[in-house]
């Protein structure tokens, strides 16, 4: 047999619907009053709580209610299409003023740091540095640009420009570097001409020469 | 759809004991849940009419499900209204895998949910004097007044201690019939989780029911 407080406990948490006339709590009920008072009293206070929202109906008409609904929910499409448009609209407002204003301004900065001036010093194989200004120097063109020769006689330019004026003064040196007129490649052609001449020199200075194979003396003067 | 899940004894009008088999709503009238389905298939193509007819067939079932999400029927209303705007908007999206009526159950949660949400972030702004009306709304229904007030004292009473979960738990099951396998197909939980917050809610709610009963007291020291 149960007891009272088992039967709160299994009220406290069990279902009322699932209590059968022959379960464990209805038969200590039929015994207990106290225990039968609640388990009645927690009945008619659910199936009253039932009772009052089921049958309970709603105000409206359905009729209106159904006609609002539609209403309403075309409206609601519509405004979508709004939101979405001016969304839309938004965007491209955006996307103008960048593309007038902020892009502008950024090209405008990119061509300011394009224009910035730097310094570099070209190496010289073979050019000598003047020869390496001639080149270069028609290219040198815009404001602050300039080149400096070395004093010191080493073997190199310094140039002084936007960065495209330095790529084609380099690409002007390596172009030119191995040009047959270069400097390291003049006293190549000096010495030859040198060489013939003395040649034929020597050719003229055998023909006069005396039979007795003295070598010849410069004349007394 | 069903109501009042307590059944009553018919010649001597004293409640029964034994509480009245559960209707399944798996096993509905097959005839019903193909016309609910027609009638959205119609409502879908721009047949006003139809979406009427389902108004009228679900607006109870709607506005019921609506009063425990509510804190009044004044706000199961406006749920309601909700629900039918967003399933208008939806019936093109409907997907004829599951009953017209667990779909609209869903749509009513969510609605319900999000406009709790609102009202909430409004609240704020309800609280200024200025907002509060000047009067009560007028119900021309003086029944209805009454009913109505009943059942916003039935709600505030049985559920305004319990999470939202609990008292939709305890409302499908205790209240309205469903199975707690019903209760967990609609509300997407699993039975496990229906059966414990269905516990919990009957402990808050039977023993904020039984704390004023003298003998209980007693009991349960």
């Amino acid at each position: 047999m149960m007891t009272c407080e088992q039967c709160l406990s299994e009220l406290t948490t069990g279902s009322l619907r699932e209590m059968s006339s022959d379960s464990p709590v209805m038969l200590h009920c039929a015994s207990c009053p106290d225990c039968s008072h609640l388990t009645t009293l927690l009945r008619d206070r659910e199936y009253n709580a039932a009772n009052v929202l089921n049958s309970l109906p709603p105000m409206s008409n359905p009729v209106t209610l159904a006609e609002t609904s539609v209403r309403t929910a075309q409206r609601r499409r519509i405004g979508n299409v709004v939101v979405m448009l001016s969304g839309a609209a938004l965007v491209v407002t955006i996307w103008l003023a960048a593309a007038n204003t902020i892009i502008p301004a950024m090209n405008s900065s990119e061509m300011g740091a394009r224009k910035t001036l730097r310094t570099e010093t070209i190496s010289l194989q073979c050019l000598s540095p003047q020869q390496a200004a001639d080149v270069i120097s028609p290219y040198i063109r815009e404001a602050g640009s300039t080149y400096y020769l070395p004093t010191s006689g080493i073997s190199a330019i310094t140039v002084r420009g936007s960065p495209g004026e330095l790529a084609k003064a380099r690409d002007l040196i390596k172009q030119f570097e191995p040009d047959a007129g270069a400097a390291c490649r003049a006293p190549v052609a000096s010495l030859g001409k040198l060489m013939d001449q003395l040649a034929e020199a020597q050719s003229g200075v055998r023909q006069s020469a005396p039979v007795s194979g003295k070598t010849p003396t410069a004349p007394k003067k | 759809m069903r109501l009042n899940p307590f059944g009553k004894s018919g010649k001597s009008g004293k409640r029964d004991v034994r509480l009245p088999e559960r209707e399944s709503y798996r096993e509905r009238d097959r005839t019903a849940e193909a016309l609910d389905l027609q009638l959205v298939s119609l409502a879908a193509s721009g047949d006003d009419s139809a979406f009427t007819t389902l108004v009228t067939r679900f607006q109870p079932a709607v506005f019921r499900w609506a009063l425990m999400f509510a804190a009044d029927p004044d706000e199961a209303e406006d749920i309601t209204q909700e629900v039918f705007v967003r399933t208008y908007r939806q019936l093109g999206s409907y997907r004829a895998d599951g009953s017209v009526e667990a779909w609209l159950y869903r749509v009513t949660r969510r609605a319900a949910t999000q406009m709790r949400r609102t009202r909430r972030r409004r609240g704020r702004l309800a609280l200024s004097p200025a907002a509060r009306p000047l009067h009560d709304v007028y119900t021309t229904d003086p029944g209805g007044r009454v009913d109505r007030e009943r059942a916003a004292i039935v709600i505030r009473e049985l559920f305004a201690e319990l999470p939202r979960r609990q008292r939709e738990i305890f409302d499908l099951v205790d209240l309205q019939g469903f199975s707690p396998s019903e209760a967990a197909e609609r509300t997407g939980l699993k039975p496990v989780s229906v059966r414990a917050n269905l516990f919990k809610a009957r402990k808050a709610i039977r023993e904020g029911l039984l704390a004023t009963h003298p003998s209980y007291r007693e009991l349960s020291r």
